[in-house]
C-alpha cells in the first residue's frame, strides 16, 4: 500500500557495493531501494522500514560515511559505494562510545528505532573528529522515537558531547 | 526527591536493541519456507460489497493462496468487548481500513500485485462522518449508531448549580490521536505439526489473543500459541488484533509460516486511534472557590467498531468527576457512537486524559472569574487522603495530593523565563493536576499470574505473560528479585510474553508493575522455602541457617552451594510455583467503581509562544508524581518522559482529522510527532510517602505522564498570551489571529 500507483520496474540492473566489508552483488531494479537490498540480503536486520518516505530515521544508514534513510537511497546511487550498519559496527570505536552513551543513559524503551539513532550519532562524531560543528541533537532530529520523548537520548548526548570536549 | 536515571543500570537485551539484532517479530524474515501476506483494505469508508472476485488474483506469479470471508475457518469476528468487526468483510465496508481479502505469496510484491487484480464491486453507502448527527444516521451496526451512553451521579446537581455564585460553561474538543509506534503492526504465523499455530506477533495480551485466534480459526485453545514479545511500541494500539487473524487463515491454508508486516500508509489508514472527544463542561463553584456543582455531556467517536471503546467511555467519564477535587454534586454524561471514521480504541490515557485536559481548564476558568490563584482554588477542593474517591469508592493514594499541589508550587519553572526569549517570545508557566488508576477498573475480571522456577541450568527463572515493548518489565521483576532473594541479576532470566507461560492479563492499564509485585510477594517465599530444603537436605545443614543470596545459598557468611549445583543435586522440576492473584480492588462491601489504587502528577509547563507565527515552543516541563516506590529509575523516568512527550504531541501537533470517512493524513510527514528539536527538558521528581506497611506500594506508571501535560501547556500559553486554548491541538493560526487582535486593540 503506498501514495501513489507505481510504475513498471526497470529490467535489473546488477548493482556492487561494500556491505559492512564485505563485497554484495546484485542484480536488481535501478531503483530498488537500498533498504530492500539490505533487508532482503538476510544480513541486515537493524535497517528498518518505518516509514519509507524518508521521515522517521529508522532505516539510517552511512553510505560513503554520510547518514541516510536507506528507503530513499536508490540502488543506482549505492553502486561502487560503501554501506555500513550497526551490524558492521561492533569494533567501531565511535560506534562502541555511542552504544555505551545510550546503554547506560537508557536512552531507548522498545528499541526499534535506536540503531538508526546510534548510526546518526556515529556520524555526527565523525564530522566532528573532521572538524566540524556539528551539533548532535541536531544529528538525530531525523530520527523519530515514540517511546522515550528523547530525555535518555539528550541524557547520552550530553555525555557523548562531554567527551569530545575533553578530548 | 529529582528522579536521576542512575547511568550504569543498562537492562536487559539493551545492547541486542542497539546492534539491531533483538528479534523483533517483523524481523523474522528468514525462516525456512516463509511467504509473505498482504491484505486487501476497503476503497470506500462505507459500502456494501457486491462480489469479490478472486480469480485473477489467484493466477498471479508466486501466489500460494488467496483468502476471503468464505475462508475464515471459525468466527469471522473479533473485538476485546464486543466481537463485531469482521476478518474479512462477507458484504459490508464500514471503514477505510477493513479487510476484504489476504493473499500469500513468495514475495511481498507478488503478494500486493495480487491484490490490485482482485476484482470488487462496492456499493456505497452514505458515509456516517459527523459524530454529532450519528444517531439519526443509518446504523452501522444493530439498531443505532449509539453504542454506548453512561452517566455518574452525585447528589443534586440542578440544586448544587442554584447556589454558586460563580460558573463557567466551555466546549472542548480533543484530537485522534495516532500510536504511531515505530514497528508497525506485524508478525509472523507459523503452522506447528499438529494443525495449530505458533504466532510471533507484536501485541499485547497474548493469552487474550490466543483465545480470540483459536475461535477464528476454529481451533482449540491449546492449539494456538502466541508469543507476544518484544514488540516494537505498542501504547494501546496493538490491544486489539491486527494482522494475526489473516496471517494465522494464511498459514493454515498454505501449511508455511506466513509474514504480514503494514507499511506505515496501511498503519495509519487501518489502525486503531485515541477517541476523538467533544464535550461540553459547566463548572460552579461559592464565593470562597468551593467547588459545588459540575456537569458534563460528552460525545465519543468509537468509528465503524466497538473495540475498548466502552471501556474507554468509562474511563473518561470516570476521569470526567474531577476525581482529585470534592465536588458536592455532579452529573457527567457521554455517549459513544458508531461513525465511518476508522476505528477508537485504547490509547494510554485511555479517555481519562481527555477529560483531564477539560476539568484542568475548568478549574484554571473559574480562578480566573474569582481573580484568585489557580494553585489556591485547587488546594481548597482537593481531597485528603482520608476522604473515598469521587464515586464513593475507598481509594488508596500514596502521598496526600495536597503535597502534590504544594511541591508544583515550588518549582524553579515559576520564575520569569531568561531575557534572550522575551522579545520575539511570549512566555508563561502553568500548570495542571492529574489523578490516574490502576487496573481494568469498574468490576471488571481481572487478574494475573506469575511463574518461578530454577532451572535444570541452575537460573532463577521468571515467567509473566506481559508483552515487553521496552518498559522495563523485566528490569524491574529483576530489581524486585535481587531485593526480596539477595541474588544478583546475573542469577535471573526473565521470560515474558508467551501464551504457554502463565496468563498475567493484557498489558495495559497501568497495571503490570502491580501485579509483578503482589504475585512475587507470593511465590518468592515460597520458592526460597523450597530451595532451602532442598538446600538442607544437600548440606545437611538446618534450613533456618540457610538463606539465597548471589550465586547460590549461604549458611554462616559463606556460599555453600551454587544454584547450579542445587539444580544438578536436588530436583528443580519441584521449584515450581506458580500463583495466580485478583488485581486489588476496593475491599469487600465497598462500591466496585472507579479504580482503589489511584496515583497523582502535578505537571509545571513553561511555555515560548512566536509573536510573528503563534507558534508554541514548550521549554521545560516539571512533572511531580505519587505514585509509590520507584522500582527501577531509569524506567520509571522513561515511563514519564516518554508519555509526557506523547501528551505535549496531543496538545501541539497530533491529530488525524476525516474527509468522507476518509483519514486526511497517511503517513509520518503529514502526520507530525514531536521530534527531538520540539521536546523541552523535563525533571520528574517522586514524593514516595508510601509507608513501607503499605500493602500496595508499587503502583503501574505507564499512563501517568500523559494525564497533566496538555492542560498544564495551554494553562502556561493564557499566562504567556492571555489566551485559553480549548480546543486540541493547538492551532497556531488561532493563536496568532488572536495575538493581532490584542495588538490592534492596544495600538
Amino acid at each position: 500500500m503506498t501514495r501513489h500507483t507505481q510504475p513498471e520496474p526497470c529490467a535489473p540492473e546488477q548493482v556492487t557495493f561494500e556491505l559492512n566489508g564485505d563485497v554484495i552483488s546484485q542484480w536488481v531494479s535501478p531503483a530498488t531501494t537500498l533498504l530492500d537490498i539490505l533487508r532482503g540480503s538476510g544480513r541486515i536486520t537493524s535497517a528498518r522500514a518505518g516509514c519509507r518516505i524518508g521521515r522517521c530515521g529508522a532505516c539510517t544508514v552511512l553510505l560513503n560515511g554520510q547518514a541516510v534513510p536507506g528507503c530513499l537511497v536508490m540502488a543506482w546511487q549505492v553502486s561502487g559505494g560503501t554501506v555500513e550498519t550497526v551490524e558492521g559496527l561492533a569494533e567501531d570505536p565511535d560506534f562502541v562510545q555511542v552504544r555505551d552513551a545510550l546503554a547506560t543513559e537508557s536512552a531507548l524503551q522498545c528499541g526499534y528505532c535506536t540503531p538508526g539513532i546510534a548510526v546518526s550519532l556515529v556520524s555526527g562524531l565523525r564530522q566532528q573528529q573532521n572538524g566540524d560543528v556539528v551539533d548532535l541533537e541536531e544529528a538525530v532530529t531525523g530520527n523519530l522515537c515514540r517511546c522515550t520523548g528523547y530525555g535518555g537520548l539528550k541524557r547520552a548526548i550530553a555525555v557523548l558531547t562531554e567527551a569530545s570536549s575533553e578530548t | 526527591m529529582e528522579l536521576k536515571p542512575q547511568p550504569g543500570m543498562a537492562g536487559t537485551g539493551v545492547l541486542e536493541r542497539i546492534e539491531g539484532r533483538f528479534g523483533y517479530a517483523t524481523d523474522q524474515h528468514h525462516l525456512p519456507g516463509l511467504l509473505h501476506g498482504a491484505i486487501l483494505r476497503s476503497r470506500h469508508a462505507h459500502a456494501r460489497l457486491l462480489r469479490v472476485d478472486t480469480s485473477r488474483a489467484r493466477l498471479m506469479p508466486g501466489v500460494r493462496a488467496v483468502v476471503t470471508a468464505a475462508d475464515v475457518p471459525g468466527l469471522n469476528r473479533f473485538g476485546i468487548v464486543v466481537r463485531d468487526q469482521p476478518v474479512l468483510c462477507e458484504d459490508r465496508v464500514r471503514y477505510e481500513g477493513d479487510a476484504i481479502a489476504a493473499v500469500a505469496a513468495d514475495t511481498v510484491e507478488q503478494a500486493r500485485a495480487a491484490l490490485e487484480v482482485i476484482d470488487v464491486d462496492y456499493a456505497p453507502l452514505a458515509v456516517v462522518d459527523q459524530a454529532e448527527t450519528a444517531e439519526q444516521m443509518s446504523p452501522l451496526h444493530g439498531e443505532s449508531n449509539l453504542l454506548a451512553r453512561e452517566a455518574f451521579e452525585r447528589g443534586d446537581t440542578d440544586a448544587a448549580f442554584a447556589r454558586c455564585e460563580v460558573i463557567v460553561e466551555h466546549h472542548y474538543q480533543t484530537p485522534r490521536q495516532m500510536h504511531a509506534f515505530m514497528e508497525t503492526e506485524g508478525g509472523v504465523a507459523i503452522p506447528d505439526n499438529n494443525g495449530g499455530v505458533i504466532f510471533r506477533v507484536g501485541c499485547q495480551s497474548g493469552h487474550r489473543d490466543a483465545e480470540q485466534l483459536a475461535d477464528i480459526l476454529g481451533l482449540k485453545p491449546s492449539q494456538v500459541t502466541v508469543e507476544a514479545t518484544p514488540t516494537g511500541g505498542a501504547f494501546g494500539g496493538k490491544d486489539e488484533l491486527t494482522i494475526q487473524p489473516a496471517a494465522g487463515i494464511l498459514a493454515l491454508q498454505t501449511g508455511s509460516p506466513v509474514l504480514i508486516h503494514l507499511d506505515r500508509f496501511e498503519s495509519c489508514r487501518t489502525g486503531i486511534k485515541r477517541h476523538p472527544v467533544s464535550m461540553i463542561m459547566t463548572t460552579g463553584c461559592d464565593r470562597q472557590g468551593r467547588i459545588l456543582a459540575h456537569r458534563v455531556d460528552a460525545l465519543l467517536d468509537t468509528g465503524a467498531y466497538a473495540s475498548l471503546g466502552p471501556a474507554v467511555l468509562e474511563n473518561f467519564l470516570d476521569h470526567a468527576t474531577a476525581p482529585l477535587y470534592r465536588i458536592e454534586a455532579y452529573s457527567v454524561s457521554g455517549r459513544l457512537v458508531y461513525t465511518n471514521n476508522g476505528v477508537s480504541g485504547a490509547f494510554r490515557g485511555f479517555g481519562g486524559n481527555q477529560a483531564t485536559f477539560a476539568v484542568e481548564s475548568q478549574i484554571d476558568a473559574l480562578a480566573e472569574k474569582l481573580a484568585m490563584c489557580p494553585m489556591e482554588l485547587r488546594r481548597i477542593n482537593l481531597r485528603t487522603v482520608d476522604e473515598p474517591g469521587s464515586r464513593g469508592q475507598v481509594v488508596r493514594w500514596t502521598a496526600p495530593p495536597s503535597n502534590v499541589l504544594a511541591e508544583a508550587g515550588a518549582s524553579p519553572l515559576w520564575a520569569p523565563a531568561g531575557s534572550d526569549l522575551r522579545r520575539r517570545w511570549l512566555t508563561g508557566t502553568g500548570m495542571a493536576m492529574g489523578a490516574q488508576g490502576n487496573g481494568l477498573g469498574d468490576g471488571l475480571p481481572d487478574s494475573g499470574g506469575g511463574r518461578v522456577s530454577l532451572t535444570a541450568e541452575g537460573r532463577i527463572r521468571l515467567e509473566f505473560g506481559f508483552s515487553d515493548y521496552g518498559q522495563n518489565l523485566a528490569e524491574a521483576i529483576t530489581c524486585l528479585v535481587c531485593e526480596t532473594l539477595g541474588c544478583v541479576a546475573g542469577d535471573i532470566d526473565v521470560v515474558l510474553g508467551n501464551s504457554r507461560g502463565p496468563d498475567s492479563g493484557p498489558t495495559s492499564a497501568s497495571r503490570s508493575s502491580v501485579l509483578i509485585h503482589g504475585v512475587l510477594a507470593d511465590i518468592l517465599p515460597r520458592w526460597n522455602d523450597c530451595v532451602r530444603d532442598q538446600a538442607a537436605a544437600l548440606t545437611g545443614l538446618p534450613r533456618d541457617q540457610l538463606h539465597s543470596g548471589p550465586g547460590g545459598l549461604f549458611a554462616g557468611g559463606r556460599q555453600v552451594l551454587s544454584y547450579r549445583e542445587l539444580a544438578e543435586k536436588g530436583q528443580p522440576e519441584q521449584t515450581l510455583i506458580d500463583a495466580s492473584q485478583a488485581f486489588p480492588v476496593a475491599p469487600e462491601g465497598n462500591q466496585p467503581v472507579g479504580r482503589y489504587l489511584q496515583l497523582q502528577i502535578s505537571t509545571v509547563a513553561r511555555v515560548a509562544v512566536d509573536r510573528l507565527t503563534g507558534r508554541v515552543r514548550v521549554t521545560d516541563l516539571h512533572h511531580i508524581t505519587a505514585a509509590g516506590r520507584v522500582i527501577y529509575p531509569p524506567g520509571y523516568l522513561g515511563q514519564i518522559e516518554g508519555a509526557a512527550i506523547m501528551g505535549l504531541g496531543m496538545a501541539l501537533s497530533e491529530d488525524m482529522p476525516t474527509r468522507q470517512g476518509h483519514y486526511l493524513a497517511d503517513n509520518l510527514d503529514q502526520y507530525i510527532i514531536p521530534t527531538m528539536q520540539d521536546v523541552p527538558d523535563q525533571r520528574v521528581d517522586v514524593l514516595d510517602n508510601t509507608p513501607t506497611t503499605d500493602r500496595f506500594p508499587v503502583r503501574g506508571v505507564g499512563e501517568l505522564g500523559i494525564e497533566a501535560v496538555a492542560p498544564a501547556i495551554c494553562s502556561a500559553i493564557e499566562a504567556a498570551t492571555g489566551i485559553r486554548v480549548r480546543h486540541l491541538p493547538v492551532d497556531a493560526g488561532y493563536l496568532l489571529a488572536e495575538l493581532c487582535a490584542q495588538e490592534e486593540t492596544c495600538s
